[in-house]
């Protein structure tokens, strides 16, 4: 992304505050007027001591009177300005911060699954407080900043023009300098940036995953490798904040100049009558007030080529493109009988080979359909594809007809319900878990469907019951646990369409025994896929698909298989 | 902060050569105004042109010092800084990384990672900052001060009361705003963990189409965060218009004081120049000095946040001496004598009073209901937690004596939760023994039964794992942990529950490879009566309890828990299973 319209886009995430920020303006103006009258003031008191015995107390007293209110002036407007551009940026990150987990929300599930999680949290947090920081600081002196240039070379070419000349000629060098450095430096952020993204990658996972570390003792190991992204990263870092900081030395050594010429020429002038000292002193401190903003704007500048770079990995994310849905009014808040209707469905990953190909299948509501074959088969890529996680390369889904993609994505999760090989859990009560997804369910719902399935028990020996919070990594409960909330969750409202994976590998078989009962009443008139082992549910099943490197090889009834004598027959008598 | 001292002292040479220079630097700024004085009072009062033309060049001289003084301070300012962020970075992750697993359990994944993250830039940027002015602002203001009094000690007098009111100022809004930087981390804490969340729940969020209510949750917590950020910078604004009010007004009375003065006689006006020119040095020190300090109580709120991690007690003590290498084999591998356990901070009894011995060489099934201690077993065993009473014994010695390295050196365990990290297969299986060849990896892959899985990638052991092993099926993100165990060489090697995501050729199959591993002891912790079946020995666990321990044979003899386990089995596989 050209760095120009990254530009462009961070001040479309201001837009929405241009009332503040114009507020904020108005307030610098009084900020600088008042900033700049002060040295005025100082110079006129000066040039009213003219020796001993000479001073005009009269005079001073009116300048001293003008001097404190504009410095009450000066100090408030500092301060309304620093709140609106707080407020203008803390605005900013919250509403981009939202954007960005918004966007967890909309990307498909392919791009959370190839991006690592950790460079996400990175671009979402260090990412984001970063172009906050360079916001912050571009409100905060970038006007002012401005302004004072603007407003200084007006009151100086007021004073005497040809020491203003001098200044203005010496102007172009702190620029130059700046844009010189910024240049330089912007590559050094950019890449510090994805290192970051790198090492925060690699601290997300192995700080999510230290209990298999130690299981290994590869603590020595796993240090080495972090020690050598450390050790990338902190030479990206130490070279980008060095060349980042000499700005503000080489800027302020071009100020310097300015000040010496302006003491030069001016006292040249002064010494010929042309200046009164008190000018002198009040042109001196101008030259002051008009190099500091330059320097400040580099700082500016530095800090601006961070939040780019930052935004620019920002940007990145938001950009990517969302997946794809329909807000098809046919498909809406409508119930399915469970009536699937699979016509040459084709899909893989990796589009240079073939995956899933040549699918073809029609199932009557409540029926059953087994998915059968050895692990790491497809039946995950399968229920991918139904509960559109992912999108097919050809063919098509229909429900009750009507294809897939035309059914907005909650419509059709809502009429699934499934339980997943991997148990997923929030951090939050298992009450909350359990309700999860749904409002206003009352506790006695949620113990109903917690004792339908025969997670009540367990649940009610935990020390504080249904309000347990489960830990971040969801360790406080075992694996079979779980899986308990995680049917307990499905039990509150059984919809019409159901995938049991692998549900219940993980619990004990006495248990097991009373969740397949509750199962099979809750599949009665349920189109329901099975990923199932045993022999019984198998044969009971209406249709089933074996599955075998990644495709359905042969699909029919138990009968039907074993007439073929094919996988499913050689499977049967392994 | 104190803590977190230790990791600048590699640095000391930059750390004193950045504030060094940065006052030399400062040394320079300050005679300027005197410089310029001369200007006046003898260059143009006393209309003297070679003193202009003198000074000029002074100037001139002055600043082209400066300038390399600077830059010489602000490369050591970074050097230090991000050195010692870097050794600091390091050390946090050694200890997170040396965390029992009750430590583990009590700090949070999201916190921990926060911490190793934006806290330690946070505290990197205060080094810095630090660095470069803490030293050169302070100097300034007193230096200012006593330049000051060199030219008058009356006019000068307003110094004196304007520099502790400022100190007074600081202090009190640093003392205010610490604690809120240290909330703000902390809520920070908690978006960073909803976003991980959310991004390892893609698909149940999705499946319960409770996108829209983990938004709304996001945004409750991000606007928390965003009103914390209000409060907290609506104090930290006050410091600068105050300096700015202070200073103003202390010029204010500067100037009225020099009038008096020049009145009398004792000042010229050159000096009033000199005096209000340092006044409004210190003014720009000063606005710069408030700037670092709110830098500043962030980064210290951060630096808490670091020390507390790295003084966390562990809570396991490794102070055994004996080697496990050094043990002598004996017949008997494991006991455990006497055993209960409770998890630290739980009020129940996860293992009651658990007696048993495993022999060198034979399978050991371990059985039970959800909940019963069958994963606690391995635990115990790992030395992960502490036993509450009782003894573990490997060969004969107390594992409270042996070094917790040497122990876990002798035992290959797969955890129930298959967790791949990103990187090759070889590195995942490098993992669990560095020295293991491409040879040993093979096989292990082979007994594992995962040779299919690498082989229908076709990228062998090059196999290309995504974070959170994306690109893998539960099934075989399982065996391939399995394959990881299987490198390690070790005495024992435990499954826990590992096999849940295979099917029953699969696992069978499985377990027909681990008996080719003569000599070792296999524990397979499982709820299937099929995976232990065959065992030479299975423990039966029940809430806790051994309830008990035999063959398949006697057990359905003389154990009723394993008899109705069994049972219920028998009913379902009673027709076969795929």
């Amino acid at each position: 992304m050209k760095n120009g319209s990254v530009f462009k886009r961070i001040l479309g995430l201001v837009k929405p505050f241009a009332p503040l920020l114009i507020l904020s303006l108005l307030f610098a103006v009084a900020n600088v007027v008042s900033n700049l009258y002060i040295p005025v003031l100082t110079g006129r008191a000066i040039d009213e001591m003219v020796g001993q015995g000479l001073v005009d107390f009269e005079g001073l007293f009116a300048i001293l009177k003008l001097f404190l209110a504009m410095l009450l002036i000066n100090g408030v407007t500092t301060w309304i300005m620093t709140l609106i551009n707080n407020r203008v940026a803390f605005n900013v990150v919250r509403d981009l911060r939202v954007r960005l987990f918004n966007k967890i929300h909309s990307v498909p599930v392919s791009y959370i699954d190839t991006h690592g999680h950790g460079d996400l949290l990175s671009r979402m947090i260090a990412d984001v407080d970063r172009l906050s920081d360079g916001l912050l600081l571009g409100f905060s002196q970038l006007f002012v900043g401005l302004l004072t240039i603007v407003a200084t070379l007006v009151f100086m070419f007021n004073i005497n023009v040809w020491i203003t000349l001098v200044v203005v000629v010496l102007t172009p060098v702190s620029l130059f300098a700046a844009t010189f450095i910024s240049k330089k430096t912007y590559k050094h952020f950019r890449k510090q940036a994805s290192l970051q993204g790198g090492l925060t990658s690699f601290i997300n996972e192995t700080v999510g995953a230290v209990r298999v570390i130690k299981t290994f003792g590869a603590e020595g190991a796993e240090i080495e490798k972090f020690s050598k992204k450390n050790d990338e990263f902190a030479k990206a870092n130490l070279k980008a904040l060095f060349f980042s900081s000499t700005t503000n030395p080489v800027t302020r050594f071009v100020n310097g100049l300015v000040y010496a010429s302006v003491a030069f020429f001016g006292a040249l002038v002064a010494i010929g009558g042309g200046l009164s000292v008190g000018t002198l002193s009040c042109f001196l401190s101008y030259a002051n007030q008009y190099t500091k903003p330059f320097n400040e704007i580099s700082g500016v500048i530095t800090e601006f080529q961070n939040a780019l770079a930052c935004a620019g990995r920002i940007f990145e994310f938001l950009d990517a493109e969302d997946m794809v849905d329909t807000d098809d009014p046919a498909g809406n808040a409508v119930a399915f009988s469970g009536d699937i209707e699979i016509n040459d469905l084709r899909f893989s990953y990796d589009k240079t080979k073939k995956l899933l190909y040549d699918i073809s299948f029609h199932v009557k509501p409540g029926s059953h359909i087994a998915i059968v074959g050895p692990t790491g088969c497809g039946k995950t890529t399968f229920i991918n594809l139904l509960m559109r996680f992912y999108e097919p390369d050809g063919g098509k889904i229909l429900y009750d007809g009507i294809a897939s993609d035309s059914i907005s994505k909650s419509t059709l999760r809502k009429n699934i319900g499934m339980v997943l090989q991997d148990t997923w859990l929030k951090s939050v009560s298992i009450a909350d878990n359990i309700a999860y997804g749904r409002d206003n369910v009352t506790r006695e719902e949620i113990i109903e469907a917690a004792k339908k399935s025969h997670a009540h028990g367990f649940i009610s020996r935990l020390e504080k019951g249904y309000d347990t919070i489960v830990s971040p990594d969801g360790e406080n409960l075992s694996a079979g646990q779980k899986q308990l909330i995680c049917i307990a969750r499905l039990m509150l409202n059984v919809p019409p369409i159901l995938i049991l994976d692998e549900a219940t590998s993980s619990i004990d078989t006495r248990t097991e025994i009373r969740i397949n009962r509750a199962f099979r009443a809750l599949m009665e008139g349920r189109t329901s896929f099975i990923v199932a082992h045993r022999l019984s549910t198998i044969k009971n099943s209406d249709l089933i698909l074996v599955m075998k490197d990644g495709n359905i090889i042969e699909q029919g009834t138990h009968n039907q298989l074993v007439e073929q004598r094919g996988f499913y027959y050689s499977l049967l008598n392994a | 902060m104190k803590k977190l001292l230790k990791f600048l002292s590699p640095y000391k040479k930059e750390c004193v050569i950045a504030p060094a220079f940065k006052m030399l630097e400062a040394i320079f700024e300050l005679i300027i105004p005197l410089i310029i004085t001369g200007i006046i009072d003898r260059g143009i009062t006393g209309g003297d042109r070679s003193v202009i033309f003198k000074s000029g060049g002074m100037l001139l001289a002055l600043y082209v010092i400066g300038l390399t003084c600077a830059l010489t301070a602000q490369f050591f300012a970074a050097k230090a800084a991000v050195g010692f962020a870097r050794s600091l970075r390091k050390s946090l992750y050694e200890k997170i990384l040396s965390f029992s697993h009750e430590n583990i359990d009590q700090s949070g994944t999201a916190s921990l990672i926060t911490r190793m993250t934006g806290d330690i830039s946070q505290v990197q940027n205060g080094v810095n900052m630090t660095l470069r002015l803490l030293l050169r602002s302070p100097f300034i203001v007193f230096g200012a001060m006593i330049m000051a009094f060199t030219i008058n000690v009356r006019a000068a007098l307003i110094f004196t009361v304007v520099i502790p009111v400022l100190f007074i100022v600081v202090f009190f809004i640093t003392l205010k705003t610490i604690p809120m930087y240290k909330k703000i981390q902390g809520s920070l804490d908690s978006l960073t963990g909803h976003i991980r969340e959310n991004l390892s729940g893609v698909r149940v969020v999705r499946a319960f189409s409770a996108g829209n209510r983990e938004k709304k949750d996001f945004e409750d917590e991000n606007v928390s965060m965003y009103r914390l950020n209000l409060v907290t910078s609506r104090f930290a604004a006050v410091l600068n218009p105050a300096t700015l009010i202070i200073v103003n007004l202390a010029m204010l009375i500067l100037i009225f004081n020099g009038a008096n003065l020049v009145n009398d006689g004792t000042l010229t006006n050159g000096q009033v120049y000199a005096l209000v020119n340092y006044m409004s040095q210190i003014l720009v020190e000063l606005v710069k000095l408030s700037n670092l300090i709110i830098t500043l109580n962030r980064a210290l709120a951060c630096a808490g946040r670091i020390g507390d991690t790295l003084s966390v007690e562990n809570g396991l003590k490794d102070e055994g001496t004996v080697s496990a290498d050094d043990l002598a084999d004996t017949d008997e591998i494991l006991k455990f004598e006497g055993v209960s356990f409770k998890y630290p901070g739980s009020g129940e009894e996860f293992i009651q009073d658990a007696d048993f011995t495993v022999k060198a060489g034979e399978h050991i099934g371990v059985i039970g209901g959800t909940g019963s201690g069958k994963s606690t077993i391995i635990s115990l065993m790992m030395r992960f937690y502490d036993v509450t009473s009782g003894r573990v014994l490997f060969k004969g010695e107390d594992i409270n004596n042996l070094t917790l390295t040497s122990l876990r050196k002798h035992i290959s365990v797969v955890p129930q939760r298959a967790q791949l990290f990103s990187g090759s297969l070889r590195e995942n299986l490098l993992l669990a023994n560095p020295d293991a060849t491409d040879a040993d990896m093979e096989r292990a892959v082979e007994l594992s039964v995962s040779s299919d899985v690498v082989k229908a990638k076709g990228e062998g052991l090059d196999l290309e794992i995504r974070e959170g092993g994306a690109n893998l099926s539960g099934g075989q993100k399982q065996r391939l942990t399995i394959a990881r165990a299987l490198v390690k060489n070790a005495d024992i090697y435990a499954l826990d529950d590992s096999s849940s995501a295979l099917d029953y050729a699969t696992d069978a199959k499985l377990r027909g490879n681990l008996r080719t591993l003569t000599g070792k002891t296999v524990i397979i912790v499982s709820q299937r009566i099929v995976s232990v079946k065959d065992c030479d020995k299975i423990i039966v666990m029940d809430e806790g309890k051994i309830a008990g321990i035999g063959t398949h044979e006697d057990l359905m003899d003389k154990c009723p828990v394993y008899k109705e386990i069994c049972e219920s089995q028998n009913t379902f596989d009673g027709e076969g299973s795929l």
